[in-house]
C-alpha cells in the first residue's frame, strides 16, 4: 500500500469561474430579452446601430454559450477534475491565465459584436484576432486538464473525464477548421471557403458546437455532480461506455441536417438525416444513465432543489436530442426550418439542459465551498417552479409560432395561388406568440435572479474554504490490472491513448463528408454565368454581414412550389462560389432575399430602410437611418479584392487598383436613379446605402429565370 | 373458471372487431377528401393521416380502459370464488400464477437489477465516493439503437443505391401535380377573365374590393391617392405602358421587372386584377397634390383613334 498523501484542492479558481458563470448567466439573458422584445417593438434599439437585432442576436447567442455555458463547464471541470483524481489542479497560473484569458475573450465579443465586426458565421461570428485568443486559452485550458490528468492519484479515470477529454480535442478541431481565414485588416477577413464548401464547414462547426460544448461537458458534469448530489451508484457502467464512444462518433456526422433542402447535394444531407437519426440512442444512453442512477433516491427529488433542477435538465436533454433526431427527417424539417420552432427546440436544450444543469451545480457546490447550508430552500423551490414556468412559457408558443407560419407559408388557393403571398401576414398572425414568448424569457430571467439572491445570501453567512484539504495514496507505479477486469478499463488508465481515439472517432465523420465537398468539383456544378461582385456589391455585402442582416433574412430558396412561387427560381450551389463567407441564414423573421435581384426599384430599397413600416406596413424591420447617413469607407476595398484574388475570386489582374474607380461608377449610376425617384441628397454617391442597394439588385440574378409567362 | 375466460374472450373479439369497423368506417370517410386534397398539398394529408392516427390511438386507449375494467370485473368474480372455496384455494393460485403478460414483458425489456439487490452489481469502482453497477445495456434501448441503424441502412440504401427520387426530382412532380391541379381548376372556371375580352368594371362592389387590394398592395411605391413616388402617378393620362383596362391589366398581371414592378399574377387572383385596375382607371383626373411630374405619353383609347 502506497503511503497516504495530503494535498489541497484548489476552490479559489472554482469560484472564480462561478462568479462569472452568475454574472454572465444575468448578461445573456439579459441580451435575449431585449432581442425578444425588439421583435415585438423594433424601436427598442432606440435607433442606434449597436443596439439592433442584427447585432444583438450574436451577442446573446455568443454570451449564453460561451460565457454562461462556457464559464459553467469550466466551474465544474476544475471543481470535479480534482477530485475525481485526486489531485490538486496542474498549475494555479495557467488556471488563472484560463480564468482571465476567457473573461477578456467574453468582453472583446461583447465590444467588437455591436460595433458590427463579425465573421457572420454562427456562433462563431468572432473575427480572426480574438479566434487566435480563443485557440490559445483553450490549449492553456487542455495543457492544465491533462498536467492534471497526468499527475494523477487515482488509476483509472472515470466517464466524466472521458466527456471532458472528448469535448477539449472536439472543440479543438472544429474551432481551428472553421476559422481559417484570410485577413483584410485588424477586423475582417474573408473565409478560405466559399459558398456550399463553407456552408458544409460551418454547420458541421455549428453543430458540433452544440454537441462538444453543450452537450458533451455537460453529460460529464452529469456524470459527477448528480451521483454526488443524490448520493447514489452510476447505473450502468456498461451504458457509459457505449453511449460515450456511439456519441462522439455519430455526433460529427450530423452538421448537414441544418442544410436540409438546400443546394447541399443529396448525398450529404442524407448523411445528416440517418446519422441524426441514429443519434436518439447513444443521446438517450445518457438521459437513461442518469434518470436510473435516481433510482432509490426519487423520493429525494421531492425534496431537494438540487435535484429537481437535475432531474428537469436530464428531461430537457432527453427531449431535445429526441427532438433533434425527428427535425433531422426531410419532412419533417421541410416544415420546421427557417421558423420559430427551431427556435423553440433550442432553447429547451439551453434554459432546460444547460441552464437547470448549472443552476443544480451551482445550490451545491456554493453550499459547500463556502462550508455552509443554502440560506433558503423555499427560494431555491421558487426559482424552480418560476424557472420551468418560464421554460413552457418561451417554448410552446415558438413551437405554435413556427408550426402556424410554416403551414401559412405554404398553403395554395385552389386556383394555384399562395394564399398569404405577402410574407408580412404570416408574421403579423404570430406576433402574440412573440409576446408570449417574451414573457416566458422574463420570467425565466426573474428565476435566475432569484437564485443569484440567495446564492450571494448563502455566500455571505459562510466562509470559504480556498484550499481544501485531502487525502490519498499515491497511484501505484505498476498497472493496478486486475484479472478479469473489464476491457475498457486499459483505456481508463491510458489518457494519451484516450485522446488519441477520440480524436480519431470525431475525424471520421467530418472527413468523410468535407473532403469530397472540397476536392470533387462536380458537388458544386459551376455556372457559366455566375460573376463575381463589382466592388460597390462587394462593399455593400460586408455591410449585410455588419448588420446582421441574415439573422433573419435567409438566402437559400429551398426546391418547394410554395418557395419558388413566392421568391422565383431555388437556389443552385453553383450560384454560391464566390459568397465567402456563405449568408444562406437560418431563420427567415423575414422574406428569403436571395431573388431579391430587380425585384424592387432602388428608391424602393431606400424608402423602405428609411422606414420600413413605409413600404411593408406592418413590419418589425428596424430603420437604418444611418446607413443613409454615413459615408462608405474604402480604405480597405482594394485589400480586399487582393484577399479574393488570392483566394481565386477571377477578378482581372491588377484589378485591386482598378476597384475603388469602379465602385464610385456604379454607385453614380444608382445616385442618379435613385434622384429621379425623388430622393434628394447631394452626398448619396457616397452614403453606404448606394452599395447596400447594388448587392441587394444583384441577388440571385446571375441566372436570369425565365419571366412568368402565365 | 373456464366460464370466466370464455366470457373475457368473447368480449374481448367483440371489441376489436367492433373498433377495427369503426376504423374502416374512418377511412372512407377521409378518402373522397383526402383525394382531392392530395393535389393540394402534402400537409393536409400529413394532417388528415395525423388525426387519424390520433382517432386510432384514442381508440385504442378506449379498448384498454374496457380491457382494464373487464379484468376488474373477472378479479372480483374470482374474489368471490376464493370466497367460497376458502383461503388455501387462494394461496395455491398465487404460487401457480405465472407473472402477467405485460410484467414478463417489461422485465425483458428492461433487464434491470432491483434496487434492493444492487449489492450483486457492484463494481469495485469509486471515483470521490462515486460506485458504479454493472446494470446490462437496457434491451429496449438497444433495440432502438439497432432499429435506427437499420433504418440508416434503408435510407441510403432507396435514395443512393436503388435510385430514389432526388430532390429536384421530387420538386419537379410537385410541379406537376400543380400545374394539373390548376389546369383542372382553370378549366372548370365559367368566366374567365383574361387581357383579351375587358371592359372597366364600373360596379360599386367591385371597385370598393379593388380600393382595399390598391391600399393593401400598391400604395408603398404609387401612394394612397395614385400620385406616384416610387412608381408613376397613375391619376394623370400619361401612360408608360398603356393606359386603358386591358394595357393596366397587362402591366399588373405581369409586371414590368426591370424597372421594379412586381408580377402580381403570383399574388392576386385574375379576378382581383381586373377589380384593381377598375379602380386605377376612377382615379383618371382626380389631381391629387404633390403628384409625380408625368411618364410616358398621353394615352388615347383605341376607339378615340379609329373615330
Amino acid at each position: 500500500m502506497a503511503q497516504v498523501e495530503t494535498f489541497y484542492y484548489d476552490n479559489a479558481i472554482v469560484r472564480k469561474f462561478a462568479y462569472a458563470t452568475m454574472l454572465w448567466a444575468v448578461v445573456g439573458m439579459l441580451v435575449g430579452l431585449i432581442a425578444a422584445f425588439q421583435l415585438i417593438w423594433p424601436e427598442l434599439n432606440l435607433g442606434i446601430p449597436y443596439t439592433t437585432f442584427g447585432r444583438i442576436r450574436p451577442l446573446h447567442t455568443n454570451a449564453a454559450i460561451f460565457a454562461f455555458v462556457g464559464n459553467g463547464i469550466y466551474m465544474g471541470v476544475y471543481y470535479s477534475l480534482q477530485r475525481l483524481l485526486k489531485t490538486r489542479m496542474f498549475s494555479n497560473v495557467l488556471s488563472n491565465i484560463h480564468f482571465w484569458g476567457w473573461q477578456s475573450i467574453i468582453v472583446m465579443a461583447a465590444v467588437t459584436l455591436p460595433l458590427g465586426i463579425t465573421s457572420a458565421k454562427e456562433y462563431a461570428e468572432l473575427e480572426w484576432p480574438i479566434d487566435i485568443a480563443i485557440a490559445l486559452v483553450w490549449v492553456v485550458f487542455g495543457i492544465n486538464m491533462f498536467g492534471t490528468i497526468l499527475k494523477r492519484r487515482e488509476n483509472h479515470m472515470y466517464v466524466a473525464i472521458w466527456f471532458y477529454i472528448a469535448t477539449w480535442i472536439t472543440i479543438t478541431v472544429l474551432h481551428i477548421c472553421n476559422n481559417i481565414e484570410i485577413p483584410v485588416s485588424a477586423t475582417k477577413s474573408y473565409n478560405i471557403f466559399a459558398g456550399v464548401q463553407d456552408a458544409l464547414v460551418q454547420w458541421w462547426y455549428a453543430h458540433n458546437a452544440v454537441a462538444f460544448f453543450l452537450t458533451t461537458p455537460y453529460l460529464g458534469l452529469m456524470y459527477y455532480f448528480l451521483p454526488k448530489a443524490a448520493n447514489r451508484p452510476i447505473y450502468s457502467y456498461k451504458l457509459s461506455i457505449i453511449h460515450f464512444w456511439a456519441l462522439i462518433f455519430i455526433y460529427i456526422w450530423a452538421g448537414p441536417h441544418h442544410l436540409l433542402y438546400t443546394s447541399l447535394p443529396d448525398w450529404a444531407q442524407s448523411l445528416g438525416t440517418v446519422f441524426s437519426v441514429m443519434l436518439i440512442a447513444p443521446s438517450w444512453g445518457g438521459m437513461l444513465n442518469g434518470l436510473l442512477t435516481l433510482r432509490g433516491a426519487w423520493d429525494r427529488v421531492r425534496q431537494d432543489p438540487v435535484l429537481k433542477f437535475m432531474v428537469v435538465a436530464i428531461t430537457a436533454y432527453g427531449m431535445a436530442t429526441f427532438e433533434g433526431p425527428m427535425l433531422s427527417i426531410k419532412s419533417v424539417n421541410a416544415i420546421s426550418h427557417y421558423t420559430d420552432w427551431t427556435i423553440g427546440h433550442v432553447h429547451i436544450g439551453t434554459l432546460g439542459w444547460n441552464g437547470f444543469l448549472t443552476f443544480g451545480i451551482l445550490y451545491w457546490l456554493i453550499p459547500r465551498m463556502f462550508n455552509t447550508k443554502l440560506y433558503s430552500l423555499k427560494l431555491a423551490n421558487v426559482h424552480f417552479w418560476i424557472g420551468t414556468l418560464g421554460i413552457a412559457f418561451y417554448a410552446i408558443p415558438l413551437y405554435f409560432a413556427g408550426w402556424v407560419q410554416s403551414l401559412m407559408w405554404k398553403e395554395f388557393t385552389p386556383d394555384g395561388f399562395l394564399k398569404y403571398g405577402n410574407f408580412l401576414e404570416t408574421v403579423t398572425q404570430i406576433m402574440p406568440m412573440y409576446y408570449i414568448r417574451a414573457l416566458g424569457g422574463t420570467i425565466y430571467f426573474i428565476g435566475t435572479l432569484v437564485m443569484i439572491y440567495n446564492l450571494i445570501k448563502t455566500i455571505r453567512q459562510g466562509e470559504f474554504i480556498g484550499d481544501e484539504a485531502a487525502e490519498a495514496p499515491a497511484r501505484l507505479a505498476t498497472d493496478n490490472v486486475h484479472k478479469g477486469e473489464h476491457w475498457h478499463r486499459w483505456i481508463e488508465r491510458r489518457p494519451i491513448q484516450m485522446l488519441i481515439a477520440s480524436a480519431i472517432l470525431i475525424l471520421i465523420g467530418g472527413l468523410v463528408e468535407i473532403t469530397p465537398m472540397v476536392m470533387i468539383e462536380s458537388n458544386v456544378p459551376k455556372i457559366a454565368s455566375v460573376k463575381p461582385y463589382t466592388p460597390l456589391e462587394l462593399h455593400g455585402r460586408d455591410l449585410y454581414i455588419r448588420e446582421g442582416c441574415l439573422g433573419c433574412h435567409s438566402q437559400m430558396i429551398r426546391p418547394f412550389r410554395s418557395e419558388t412561387e413566392r421568391y422565383g427560381e431555388y437556389s443552385k450551389s453553383g450560384e454560391f462560389i464566390y459568397d465567402r463567407p456563405f449568408l444562406w441564414g437560418s431563420k427567415r423573421t423575414g422574406p428569403d432575399l436571395h431573388r431579391e435581384g430587380g425585384k424592387y426599384p432602388d428608391s424602393w430599397h431606400y424608402n423602405h430602410m428609411v422606414d420600413p413600416q413605409s413600404m411593408s406596413p406592418g413590419s418589425i424591420m428596424p430603420p437604418y437611418p444611418w446607413m443613409l447617413r454615413d459615408e462608405m469607407n474604402l480604405s480597405t476595398l482594394p485589400r480586399k479584392i487582393k484577399v479574393l484574388t488570392m483566394l481565386g475570386t477571377p477578378y482581372p489582374q491588377g484589378y485591386e487598383d482598378q476597384a475603388v474607380a469602379d465602385l464610385k461608377k456604379q454607385a453614380a449610376e444608382i445616385a442618379g436613379r435613385l434622384r429621379i425617384d425623388g430622393v434628394k441628397d447631394s452626398k448619396l454617391e457616397k452614403r453606404e446605402i448606394v452599395a447596400l442597394i447594388a448587392y441587394l439588385q444583384r441577388l440571385g440574378t446571375d441566372i436570369k429565370p425565365k419571366p412568368a409567362t402565365n | 373458471m373456464k366460464k370466466n375466460k370464455l366470457i373475457k374472450q368473447l368480449i374481448l373479439t367483440t371489441l376489436v372487431m367492433f373498433s377495427s369497423s369503426m376504423v374502416f368506417a374512418q377511412a372512407a370517410n377521409t378518402s373522397p377528401t383526402g383525394a382531392t386534397q392530395a393535389s393540394n398539398s402534402f400537409y393536409n394529408v400529413l394532417l388528415s393521416n395525423g388525426l387519424l392516427f390520433f382517432a386510432g390511438l384514442t381508440m385504442l386507449g378506449a379498448v384498454l380502459a374496457l380491457f382494464h375494467l373487464l379484468n376488474m370485473m373477472i378479479k372480483v368474480q374470482q374474489l368471490k370464488i376464493y370466497q367460497e372455496q376458502g383461503i388455501e384455494a387462494y394461496v395455491e393460485k398465487v404460487k401457480a400464477t405465472p407473472s402477467s403478460f405485460w410484467m414478463r414483458q417489461y422485465k425483458a425489456w428492461t433487464n434491470v437489477v432491483p434496487v434492493e439487490k444492487e449489492d450483486t452489481v457492484m463494481m469495485d469502482h469509486n471515483y470521490d465516493g462515486i460506485k458504479e453497477l454493472d446494470n446490462s445495456l437496457p434491451p429496449w434501448w438497444v433495440a432502438m439503437f439497432v432499429i435506427t441503424f437499420a433504418l440508416g441502412v434503408v435510407y441510403l440504401g432507396y435514395y443512393h443505391v436503388l435510385g430514389g427520387p432526388s430532390q429536384a426530382d421530387e420538386y419537379a412532380a410537385e410541379m406537376k401535380v400543380a400545374e394539373a391541379a390548376k389546369a383542372t381548376f382553370a378549366a372548370n372556371q365559367v368566366n374567365k377573365i383574361d387581357e383579351d375580352n375587358l371592359e372597366a368594371s364600373t360596379d360599386p362592389k367591385d371597385l370598393a374590393i379593388g380600393k382595399t387590394i390598391f391600399s393593401t398592395n400598391c400604395v408603398a411605391c404609387h401612394l394612397s391617392k395614385g400620385e406616384g413616388s416610387v412608381g408613376p402617378n397613375l391619376t394623370d393620362e400619361f401612360w408608360i405602358h398603356g393606359g386603358g383596362i386591358k394595357n393596366i391589366f397587362k402591366t399588373v398581371k405581369n409586371g414590368v421587372p426591370e424597372k421594379g414592378m412586381i408580377a402580381w399574377s403570383a399574388q392576386l387572383k385574375p379576378a382581383d386584377i381586373y377589380k384593381v385596375s377598375s379602380y386605377i382607371l376612377t382615379l383618371q383626373g382626380t389631381n391629387p397634390p404633390n403628384a409625380k411630374a408625368p411618364q410616358g405619353v398621353k394615352y388615347i383609347p383605341e376607339e378615340a383613334k379609329t373615330e
